[in-house]
């Protein structure tokens, strides 16, 4: 621990603290612009100089440790006239006019450092140099005139994302913020991630589609959680006049640290399918508008018409926990009809709870991602699916973190490191047979494997060499190794990795997979044409598989927020409500429950897939669980170590 | 006591800083027992007393060389100065002109617009003031009172002038300092 004083006040830190963290344990502030607390301290701006007894010149408190003895003033006349003339610099250097900025009012930090000062006016005439603007990104602009040089984005991108597309050239009042070696953002190596927006601290970074829509004060902030995928990052839903404004991760989040990936940031917003307005019915070939009761009465003749073996039903993983536990207990067990599944084909939660109740639990949660001195990543593509899971060993990778990547195409998550093993292919049990002669090398010709695998063996024994020694070694499994047929590889796995002390990760795809499986869906089944073809689309996309069984059927129900192949085909259509209309959970592959809040509200004549299975089941004459929470937590404790 | 003269006058602005003022409403006749509203552009007397005046407010940049003939015998006429809004305070929207530059923005203006037909022509009337690169008030006069904002809310401005009124510096900060 160290011991120093702060404005008279001592103050006691752990080694290894910045006097700014310091002063802010201490209870005093110091204005930042480049600090961040959840990047690596740059010390550019030198807004948070402040006056060390003894030293020579004022220091920048976000970089200089702070050391034991230390006396420091943070509101001396020195301290505040040296903030004022930085901020007028700055202020000078670019275009900083506040009033035809986009960023104003609560949201720039700049703005918010000089009203701290009680600036009214920058006393140093500006330049009036243009700089480049970037307008070739579709979600976002880059205006390097607004641009303080603080490195943010070039930093959230590196250290948090791991992209390293941001980056600088030129030199002082001419730097330059560019993408990759120069070339416009829209044709750069740029995942659209939007960090580098959410971290940069005045308008240099800003959204094209929530530009001008109001200030961050105008919006309504929902803290909700993404369902896009599994992984439930938390994000901050904004909104304005009930309608969208913007996305953005929750700067108080905890597995995410506040990123979000394109899916979860811009995707939603940039939505631009066609809504459907009102329930119809196919009369004489034509979809035509009818009432709610009217439709959902044809609904139910439909199904007094049929044997319940007659039915199929069919729910989107992006359908919240109540819908997914209703839809289940509607269809399969009161009326047990003859399929119920769950769109999509990832079948990662269903062989994990498949395996974990033959073996035991054995999953470990995600944050094993994010430190590990190696890492195994089997049949996943961490760049194109679970992109946050993929940021936590992107930016390991730039430090040569070892990687064992099979996978049956190129996946770009290892590509920073040169530490990385490659195999390209399908023969997952083959791998895990390698994994275990690297674990076990005295019993095992491991040159024929290698070779079998057409991997490199002096590149293989640097990554794979000593998988025992490994204090922190992650295996992240994904759809292609999970695979049903695969289980026996994925058992094989799962011991080795218990036996060696590392730990597994697994990636359960799209919303509420992982819910789905506890709730004994058929997952990644083939969905099989049917008198009666009960479709809960809602907001969601399904496989040209799911479109051909549903044309071969011959009553269609489609539920769907959108315009699609699927409802030109349906006979009854029933508008539903979309993610952020409705509110419900979703189970991340660690097991823990988020809550997607409702943000807005829908328009007259959306009713959720919730809502109305609860209209059928009364028809029925049933009444609905709601029960979901313990089944899903007590199974959730079996899959998922605590 | 006699009341303090006002006097305003407006440069390169849009005007909004002066609605904004008017924004005042009723409080406009309390002002007016505090002070003594002399010229302003948007009543009968358009010059500052030649005697003085002991507050004068312009609004908008310097834009041009008649912007800095007003600023001028504005500074020579009164004994305070307020720079009234973001074009005063900062050079403001109108100093958007100095990145491309005066020349450009003309021939953009007058020649290359879409509505503008082959004899499009920048006005060259001797009589006409020339553009000059935009400043702030305060590069070409000192300024006592600066009040950013586009525009100042009548809150602001009411504050500002019954400060003066009574003989105080007003303390432009808070929600008073707001530079949009």
């Amino acid at each position: 621990m160290i011991q120093l004083t702060v404005n008279g006040q001592p103050v006691e830190v752990e080694t290894g603290s910045t006097i700014l963290d310091a002063i802010r344990i201490a209870g005093f502030n110091v204005p930042t612009l480049c600090y961040h607390p959840k990047l690596v301290p740059y010390g550019s701006c030198r807004l948070c100089l402040v006056e060390v007894e003894g030293a020579r010149t004022l220091q920048p408190s976000c970089v200089v440790p702070a050391a034991n003895g230390m006396v420091v003033h943070t509101d001396t006349d020195r301290t505040k006239s040296s903030r004022k003339f930085i901020l007028s610099m700055i202020f000078s250097e670019r275009n900083h006019f506040c009033m035809y900025c986009q960023d104003t009012d609560g949201d720039c930090d700049l703005q918010q450092a000089a009203y701290a000062e009680n600036m009214t006016h920058w006393p140093i005439t500006p330049a009036y140099k243009p700089f480049i603007v970037d307008a070739s990104h579709p979600d976002f602009i880059l205006d390097n005139n607004r641009c303080i040089l603080c490195r943010r984005c070039v930093r959230a991108c590196t250290e948090l994302v791991g992209n390293a597309t941001l980056g600088f050239e030129e030199r002082g009042s001419g730097s330059l913020l560019i993408a990759d070696n120069n070339v416009p953002l829209g044709e750069s190596t740029c995942i659209s991630c939007g960090n580098c927006v959410q971290f940069c601290p005045t308008g240099a970074l800003f959204d094209r589609r929530s530009a001008y829509q109001g200030r961050e004060t105008d919006l309504t902030h929902v803290n909700s959680v993404c369902m896009d995928c599994s992984l439930g990052c938390e994000r901050v839903v904004k909104t304005r006049d009930n309608r969208l404004v913007r996305i953005d991760g929750n700067p108080d989040a905890g597995f995410n640290e506040s990123l979000l990936c394109y899916d979860g940031r811009y995707k939603p917003v940039a939505e631009n399918r066609k809504r459907i307005t009102s329930p119809m019915v196919r009369r004489n070939g034509q979809l035509e508008s009818i009432t709610w009761d009217e439709a959902l009465s044809a609904i139910s003749v439909q199904f007094k018409a049929h044997d319940s073996k007659e039915i199929s039903a069919h729910i989107s993983p992006r359908q919240p926990i109540e819908a997914l536990s209703a839809f289940h207990e509607f269809f399969a067990d009161h009326f047990q009809v003859g399929q119920v599944t769950l769109l999509g084909h990832d079948q990662t939660a269903r062989t994990s709870a498949k395996l974990a109740a033959e073996i035991g639990a054995f999953e470990s949660g995600l944050s094993a991602l994010k430190d590990c001195d190696a890492a195994i990543i089997l049949g996943t593509d961490m760049v194109k699916d679970h992109q946050v899971a993929g940021f936590f060993l992107k930016r390991q990778a730039m430090h040569d973190l070892k990687m064992f990547i099979a996978n049956s195409t190129h996946t770009k998550v290892g590509d920073w490191s040169s530490n990385k093993l490659e195999y390209i292919g399908s023969d997952y049990a083959a791998v895990v047979d390698l994994l275990r002669s690297f674990a076990h090398k005295e019993e095992a010709d491991l040159s024929a494997q290698l070779q079998n695998l057409g991997l490199n063996p002096e590149r293989a024994e640097k990554v794979l060499g000593n998988l025992k020694e490994n204090q922190k070694l992650v295996i992240v499994v994904g759809n292609e190794f999970t695979k049903a047929e695969n289980l026996p590889a994925f058992r094989s796995l799962v011991l080795l990795a218990r036996e060696i002390g590392a730990k597994v990760v697994t990636l359960k795809g799209k919303g509420n997979n992982f819910a789905g499986a506890l709730f004994g869906y058929e997952m990644d089944a083939q969905a099989k044409s049917a008198p009666v073809f009960f479709l809960a689309l809602g907001d969601g996309h399904a496989c040209d598989h799911t479109r051909d069984a549903l044309a071969g059927s011959e009553f269609k129900i489609v539920q769907a927020s959108y315009e699609s192949a699927f409802t030109e085909m349906a006979d009854i259509v029933l508008p539903c409500t979309i993610w952020d209309e409705q509110a419900g959970y979703y189970l991340n592959s660690d097991g823990r429950l988020g809550l997607n809040q409702q943000a807005v509200q829908a328009a007259d004549g959306n009713r959720s897939v919730l809502d109305v299975l609860k209209v059928l089941a009364s028809k029925s004459g049933l009444t609905l669980s709601e029960t979901w929470r313990t089944t899903v937590e007590e199974k959730v404790a079996t899959i998922v170590l605590s | 006591m006699t009341k303090p003269k006002v006097a305003s006058d407006w440069l390169a602005g849009c005007a909004g800083c002066h609605m904004s003022f008017l924004d005042m409403d009723e409080r406009i006749i309390e002002l007016t027992k505090l002070v003594d509203l002399r010229s302003t552009p948007i009543t009968d007397l358009k010059e500052p007393d030649a005697s003085g005046v002991d507050v004068g407010i312009l609004e908008g940049g310097i834009a041009n060389t008649h912007n800095e003939e007003v600023a001028l015998r504005m500074r020579e006429r009164c004994k305070i100065l307020v720079a009234l809004g973001d074009c005063a305070v900062f050079g403001g929207v109108p100093a958007m002109r100095n990145f491309p530059g005066a020349d450009a923005a003309l021939k953009r203006a007058y020649i290359e617009t879409e509505s503008t037909d082959d004899s499009g022509m920048i006005p060259n009337d001797p009589e006409l003031s020339t553009p000059v690169h935009v400043r702030p008030v305060s590069d070409v006069v000192k300024v006592d009172v600066f009040l950013p904002g586009c525009a100042p809310s009548a809150d602001a401005i009411f504050y500002v002038l019954s400060e003066l009124a009574q003989g105080r510096m007003p303390k432009v900060e808070g929600e008073f300092n707001n530079w949009h």
